[in-house]
């Protein structure tokens, strides 16, 4: 069921919309709003149920045949409302983040302060609350403006990368597809060295290098990253690592299957990872605050780096 | 068939925005379907709903008012000039770039919000695209998460300045402990959320992330004890902590090839021999354990308490 709030905030706006539009059409209206055709139907439904004064028997007069909305009584019910508190907050909070990325048209960012602005001071009294909340986004600003000119103008990028796994660098060349910002700022490209598609941080991201070629990325579905941007495979080496209560962090950083309460106040975590090799710098920084289990070759990975970075302390 | 609350919301709405003189709760209630049919028609009851109703009303930004009606009865009014949008004179370019920044929420109470918002514009003649949907920002999908069953109570407690109480287990402990807390603002950096507020029983201003909160949020009555200042710079603190304020600095070999981050980070890199580099680089809390990770590749040099600390990790890796 749609929230009774969310539907109410919305009729009460279609009243006001509705009023300047005689015979809008269902679809187009449902479009403006965000809604399906469905919901809009729904609410259209309410409609005509509501009373517009305490004496009764003025009910609104509108109904749609599926296609066209009609409103018989056209009256001055309602009237643009001014904006809540949270809903002032919602918008000046992502306007401000947003107008802050670096790789922001520079057109982009100048209209959205000015929308900003004028917004603040409509919303008044309302806008007070949004300075309780604040994003930073971060995205290196000139790497971001080679991967978002060489996505615009489909070319191939050679990039330096930093590799925190291996704690290596490669050079490859990439083919673009996206750019996010989740915390940091990434993109997705094509991956020509390991033929498969990437995430690479920009701030990883030593060197950039916009080619002439074109970028001929093969066509890939773009999953949604709102379950987070490691999605570990099911298929992927288990690795098991017990940590004590100093090691509870683990359990935030690194997306696992399960993190099993130990009687110590530690956890027992249990996660997939590719390659486990590329979590040794995870095993060498535990220190007292935790080990890894499994697998062996990771245990004693981490062991015999330990103790051949102790030999140069003089044991 | 009970009368859907919507329905309910939207008839009080317009009643109290429809009328001249301030209506009792009697008139209302005999004038609003869903109030008539209440079950059992208790006043108690009545009088509850009709609570929560004025509310949620308040909640979507309505200003309902209460004045001595006709017959020395309390009556409420919603009135149309303290109501009315100002014009809000946005043009095509300026909407556009609101509507797209307006999608960057995941958190489904401010996404709602952030849509409401644009619908109340879109009413008043703001000149959004005709797609809802439409559009996006050069190549970039800002996101904002807010995963965390703690921000949405946190939001609202800091915004209606009511002191709250929560568990929370500190990044190191094994036993989260009860806080008492005035929330003053919350702060989004590098994806994860923070708490900036005055903690009653420490008696000084503390930082919380929201993943370490282990229980529910519970809005505590009474008010601040404290001014909330105008700028609380809660990314400054945890920075700090996260190593980037540091203080001094330690001088580390780094084979090499490798490191390429504290090579970023280095103040001055200056080759020994054909296989090592020596460097100076900033010391701040957190060093020693992010210098472990890269193993045999570093050796640090100085200071002392540094080495000391780095050895005493690598003993306890090697011992497994």
């Amino acid at each position: 069921m749609a929230n009774a709030i969310d539907q109410t905030r919305r009729m009460l706006s279609l009243v006001t919309y509705l009023r300047e539009r005689p015979g809008a059409r269902v679809s187009e209206v449902a479009r403006a709003f965000g809604i399906t055709d469905a919901e809009l139907i729904a609410d259209l439904n309410v409609l005509p149920m509501c009373g517009t004064s305490f004496r009764g028997g003025d009910l609104l007069d509108i109904d749609t045949d599926g296609e066209r909305i009609w409103w018989h009584n056209v009256d001055d019910v309602a009237q643009p409302l001014r904006l809540a508190a949270d809903e002032a907050t919602a918008l000046l909070v992502a306007a401000r983040a947003v107008a802050t990325l670096p790789g922001l048209r520079e057109s982009d960012r100048q209209a959205l302060l000015r929308a900003t602005a004028k917004l603040e001071a409509a919303a008044g009294e309302a806008a007070r609350g949004s300075s309780r909340l604040s994003v930073t986004f971060e995205a290196e600003g000139s790497v971001f403006a080679d991967v978002d000119r060489a996505i615009s103008e489909r070319r191939r990028l050679r990039i330096t990368y930093y590799s925190p796994g291996r704690d290596a660098m490669t050079t490859r060349e990439v083919d673009p597809i996206r750019l996010f910002t989740v915390g940091h700022t990434y993109f997705e490209a094509w991956c020509r060295l390991s033929e498969d598609r990437r995430m690479f941080r920009l701030d990883r991201v030593a060197d950039i290098e916009l080619l002439d070629e074109q970028a001929d990325p093969p066509p890939v579905e773009l999953r949604d990253l709102s379950q987070g941007l490691v999605q570990p495979s099911a298929e992927d080496p288990e690795v098991v690592v017990e940590v004590g209560p100093g090691g509870r962090w683990v359990a935030e950083y690194y997306s696992h299957d399960t993190a099993e309460e130990l009687p110590d106040g530690g956890l027992r975590i249990t996660l997939r990872a590719a390659d486990p090799m590329g979590l040794r710098r995870l095993a060498l920084r535990l220190g007292r605050d935790g080990r890894v289990v499994s697998p062996p070759e990771l245990v004693d990975g981490a062991r015999e780096a330990a103790e051949s970075a102790l030999a140069a302390y003089g044991g | 068939m009970a009368i859907a609350k919507a329905e309910r919301l939207m008839n009080l709405a317009l009643c109290l925005m429809n009328t001249a003189r301030p209506l009792s709760k009697r008139e209302l209630r005999a004038s609003i379907e869903a109030y008539r049919e209440l079950d059992g028609g208790s006043d108690e009851a009545f009088n509850r709903m009709f609570e929560r109703d004025k509310d949620d009303l308040r909640e979507l930004g309505l200003i309902i008012e209460t004045a001595e009606g006709g017959d020395d009865e309390v009556g409420y009014l919603a009135r149309r000039d303290r109501n009315r949008l100002p014009e809000v004179a946005l043009d095509a370019e300026e909407a556009a770039a609101l509507g797209l920044a307006a999608k960057v929420w995941q958190q489904a109470r401010l996404a709602e919000a952030a849509s409401g918002a644009l619908q109340k514009l879109r009413a008043a003649g703001v000149p959004f695209g005709e797609d809802a949907s439409d559009g996006h920002l050069g190549a970039l999908e800002p996101r904002i998460p807010a995963h965390e069953a703690a921000f949405e109570p946190l939001m609202i407690a800091a915004r209606d300045r009511r002191p709250v109480s929560f568990d929370y287990r500190r990044s190191n402990a094994a036993q989260a402990e009860s806080r008492l807390v005035e929330p003053w603002a919350l702060e989004c950096w590098r994806g994860h959320w923070y708490l900036a507020g005055w903690d009653r029983g420490r008696k000084d201003v503390r930082v919380f992330r929201l993943s370490r909160i282990t229980s529910r949020v519970r809005t505590r009555s009474g008010a601040f004890s404290t001014e909330v200042p105008d700028h609380v710079d809660v990314r400054e603190a945890v920075a700090r902590w996260g190593g980037e304020g540091a203080t001094s600095t330690a001088r580390i070999r780094l084979r090499r090839g490798a490191g390429y981050p504290l090579r970023a980070k280095a103040l001055e890199t200056a080759p020994v021999d054909a296989e090592w580099d020596e460097l100076e680089i900033p010391y701040g809390h957190g060093l020693d354990a992010w210098l472990v990770e890269f193993g045999p590749d570093v050796v640090v040099l100085e200071p002392a308490e540094l080495r000391a600390d780095v050895v005493d990790r690598l003993r306890a890796v090697a011992k497994g």
